[in-house]
């Protein structure tokens, strides 16, 4: 085997060159953590909001809350239904909700988007694991209070804690922030169910009924009852089905990402490949002598591919590096689910970093395999005689 | 300069496989910027070449969720300046078992085509569509990509509504390449009078208004008249011209036009790099040469022109093949097979040469230095030097 001193050396003797490939690598790694961040930071978002015991029960043909309708008096009857868990005062973990959307300002802009406006009771919020109000007190029922999330009050003019904001013609105040460790929720506004209810001139229908089931075999029992009821005539399904064809319907965000991954992927192999070329170019003497040393011809394909992977790896921490240095980007799209705006942060998690690692190695590999291959078919003699 | 052309290109096809690496990975990373531009720059464009049309857009306040009455549509009709209205009620319903929508509006038969004047359609086959109450007309594009033929039954079931669509196909439209070829318009009495039967509180929604204004000189007073005339009732309403519209729906997606400009400029930066080491490289094994033209006479000037035409001309040649080849891939390929509702995508020219200008810059750029040092070398110690 080449010592592994040799890569090291050459690559530091050719100080410029390696440095301006590494950093080219590390560049695309990072374009690609971006983009990878980018959608696997929504996916999360989608994923964290899904409690596992959840069920969601809305009108059918509907794909999400706010174009779904449940009459009150079904809702009443799938409350009743056994299986479904209680909290300490013994009532169940169930709630119908109102979901409408809001039209608001993003901060900074004048266009509107539109936002969901959450009319809740107060189980609702025992629905949720891990909300809780980080600033300012919970809405007062009967009256046309907020809490929103801080993620919101940041993005969203009128959202800020004290500010008022409109809904439908009515005007609210938020006087809370909550945070809910990322999920869906945190790209809602919450307030009195019945106060919106009358507001949006809803009665007798809430948008959809939310319980959790008390296991998982009561989970299924529960789903398989309401959809056969034709009685009840609805659709049910888990949360975490909701969610992921949620995630689904954003399909565009992870194509363009992937076409972001794969076309820097394969120029930067080019660009590897020319650098290699270009370091074993210049060392041909170089490799004559090794090979007149009695290195084999393997280890020395090795050895460069071996140097093109320290180039690339380099690059690749770089990249990574550059990626976390960017810190906790929050941003927000519409979620094509649902047309709402989702907040979400970008996700430089260790898969995501892995797979802008795993792309610089394909790189390293690929690019640095042909040149490697010349460098093994050189003739001793020639390779020796070369200036 | 025109007479060391021969010379300049001798020069890049000396190492055939290094200039082509470099011009490959140039071409890549500018295909992508260029594809990813044109996500904004060809929206753009089409919404500028439709200005001609006079379109304006009657939203509710509270934006698309909003319920705009039906009756609006004939209050509109009545404005003067206006030369016809429609409504357009997104109707969302999901066609067989397919996840994914596509846009169908509910409309008015006698005036859409009036509206969307460039869009043709034979007039026997409008109609067709005129006289069937439950028929439909389809875009070209989607009726080839679904299999779609005059007479085909075309089911819908309900998402937005709770109502499902049994839709003839009537007739099929074409246009130019501003024309949305991806649509279903059907009998906006159809919906409705499905909904009054079991959905009185829901019917009667006509979503948005489009109407054709008969000159750009009236667009303003015919908006500013809409506004106002509406502005005290139940459903206030917000007009915006097409051209708002479309961009409304970009700003849903949040923050895309700083991502695309963070990734590209990410990508120029790495793109500078892997080119100057390429031409750093290429240099320096010309060392001896290049002093050896200054010995027989040639000037700094002509040294660096030379060479900086080197690096543009290996740009260049990325960009012409990752800009232009890209505009004539996407020109050949139709995209909405692949993904629905990008049928109208394509690169615009303004963006494909922006790309080729690009490729030339990063070519002058990245040759800079290494040009710079090689027309400064002192003639001496460049014979001397063995490389």
């Amino acid at each position: 085997m080449v010592p592994f001193k040799y890569n090291l050396r050459s690559l530091r003797a050719r100080k410029v060159g390696s440095l301006m490939t590494i950093f080219g690598v590390g560049m695309v790694v990072w374009a690609s953590i971006f983009a990878f961040g980018l959608s696997a930071g929504l996916d999360k978002t989608l994923e964290i909001a899904a409690g596992p015991l959840d069920v969601i029960v809305m009108r059918k043909g509907s794909t999400s809350e706010a174009v779904s309708a449940v009459s009150d008096e079904v809702a009443r009857d799938i409350i009743a239904l056994p299986g479904i868990a209680t909290n300490r005062d013994g009532r169940p973990l169930a709630a119908t909700e109102l979901v409408i959307f809001g039209y608001l300002p993003r901060r900074g802009q004048t266009q509107k988007v539109n936002v969901a406006v959450r009319g809740v009771l107060p189980v609702s919020r025992e629905l949720r694991d891990g909300m809780q109000i980080v600033e300012g007190r919970d809405f007062r029922p009967g009256v046309r209070e907020a809490i929103v999330s801080r993620a919101m009050s940041e993005r969203f003019q009128g959202l800020g804690l004290g500010e008022e904001f409109e809904v439908r013609g009515g005007m609210f105040r938020v006087v809370g922030l909550f945070e809910a460790g990322g999920g869906a929720v945190e790209s809602e506004i919450w307030t009195d169910q019945s106060v919106l209810a009358q507001l949006t001139n809803r009665t007798g229908a809430m948008s959809c009924v939310q319980f959790r089931a008390a296991s998982k075999t009561d989970q299924e029992r529960l789903i398989n009852r309401i959809k056969a009821d034709e009685q009840i005539d609805l659709n049910a399904m888990t949360e975490e089905q909701y969610y992921a064809e949620q995630a689904q319907q954003s399909m565009l965000i992870k194509i363009v990402g992937g076409m972001v991954a794969f076309f820097l992927t394969i120029g930067a192999m080019f660009a590897v490949a020319n650098t290699m070329y270009g370091a074993i170019a210049s060392r041909a003497r170089e490799i004559g002598t090794l090979r007149a040393l009695g290195f084999g011809r393997f280890s020395i394909l090795l050895a460069f591919l071996l140097e093109s992977l320290i180039l690339c790896t380099l690059g690749a921490v770089l990249g990574c590096l550059g990626a976390l240095a960017l810190g906790d980007i929050r941003t927000g799209t519409m979620n094509a689910g649902t047309f709402t705006e989702v907040v979400f942060a970008f996700n430089f998690g260790p898969s995501v970093l892995l797979s802008g690692a795993l792309l610089a190695v394909a790189m390293g590999l690929i690019g640095g395999l042909m040149p490697a291959i010349r460098a093994v078919r050189m003739r001793v003699v020639n390779a020796l005689r070369e200036v | 300069m025109m007479k060391y052309l021969p010379l300049i290109l001798h020069n890049i096809s000396r190492n055939k496989i290094r200039s082509l690496l470099t011009s490959l990975s140039i071409a890549m990373s500018l295909f992508l910027v260029v594809t990813l531009s044109s996500l904004l720059s060809s929206q753009d464009e089409i919404t500028e070449r439709t200005k001609v049309h006079n379109r304006v857009a009657v939203l509710h306040e509270a934006g698309l969720a909003g319920r705009l009455p039906i009756a609006y549509v004939d209050r509109i009709r009545k404005i003067p300046g206006v030369a016809c209205a429609s409504p357009m009620s997104w109707f969302g319903g999901n066609y067989r078992e397919e996840k994914t929508q596509f846009p169908q509006f509910g409309a008015d038969a006698r005036t859409i085509f009036d509206v969307y004047e460039e869009y043709q359609i034979p007039a026997e086959q409008l109609a067709d569509w005129q006289r069937d109450k439950t028929g439909c007309v389809v875009g070209s594009l989607i009726a080839r990509n679904k299999g779609w033929k005059i007479g085909d039954k075309i089911p819908l079931k309900g998402n937005i509504y709770p109502v499902d669509l049994e839709l003839t196909v009537r007739g099929i439209y074409d246009g130019d390449s501003t024309v949305d070829k991806e649509w279903l318009l059907f009998h906006f009495e159809y919906m409705d009078e499905a909904l009054k039967e079991h959905y009185e509180r829901i019917a009667g929604n006509a979503g948005i208004i489009m109407l054709r204004v008969e000159s750009q000189q009236k667009v303003p007073t015919v908006m500013q008249t809409i506004e106002s005339a509406f502005a005290s009732s139940d459903a206030p309403v917000k007009p915006m011209t097409e051209k708002q519209f479309a961009q409304s729906f970009t700003e849903m997606m949040g923050n895309v036009r700083g991502f695309i400009r963070y990734t590209s400029i990410a990508v120029v930066v790495a793109l500078l790099c892997v080119a100057a080491n390429t031409m750093a490289m290429s240099l320096r094994e010309r060392t001896r040469e290049i002093a050896l033209l200054k010995a027989i006479g040639f000037s700094q000037s002509s040294v660096l022109g030379m060479f900086l035409s080197e690096s543009v001309l290996i740009g260049l040649l990325g960009g012409v093949v990752g800009a232009l080849g890209g505009k004539l891939l996407f020109a050949a390929v139709d995209l909405s097979k692949i993904l629905p509702g990008l049928g109208m995508f394509y690169i615009p020219w303004t963006t494909a040469l922006y790309g080729l200008a690009l490729a030339a810059g990063i070519g002058l750029f990245s040759g800079l230095a290494p040009a710079w040092r090689a027309a400064n070398l002192s003639v001496l110690e460049g014979l001397r030097k063995v490389v």
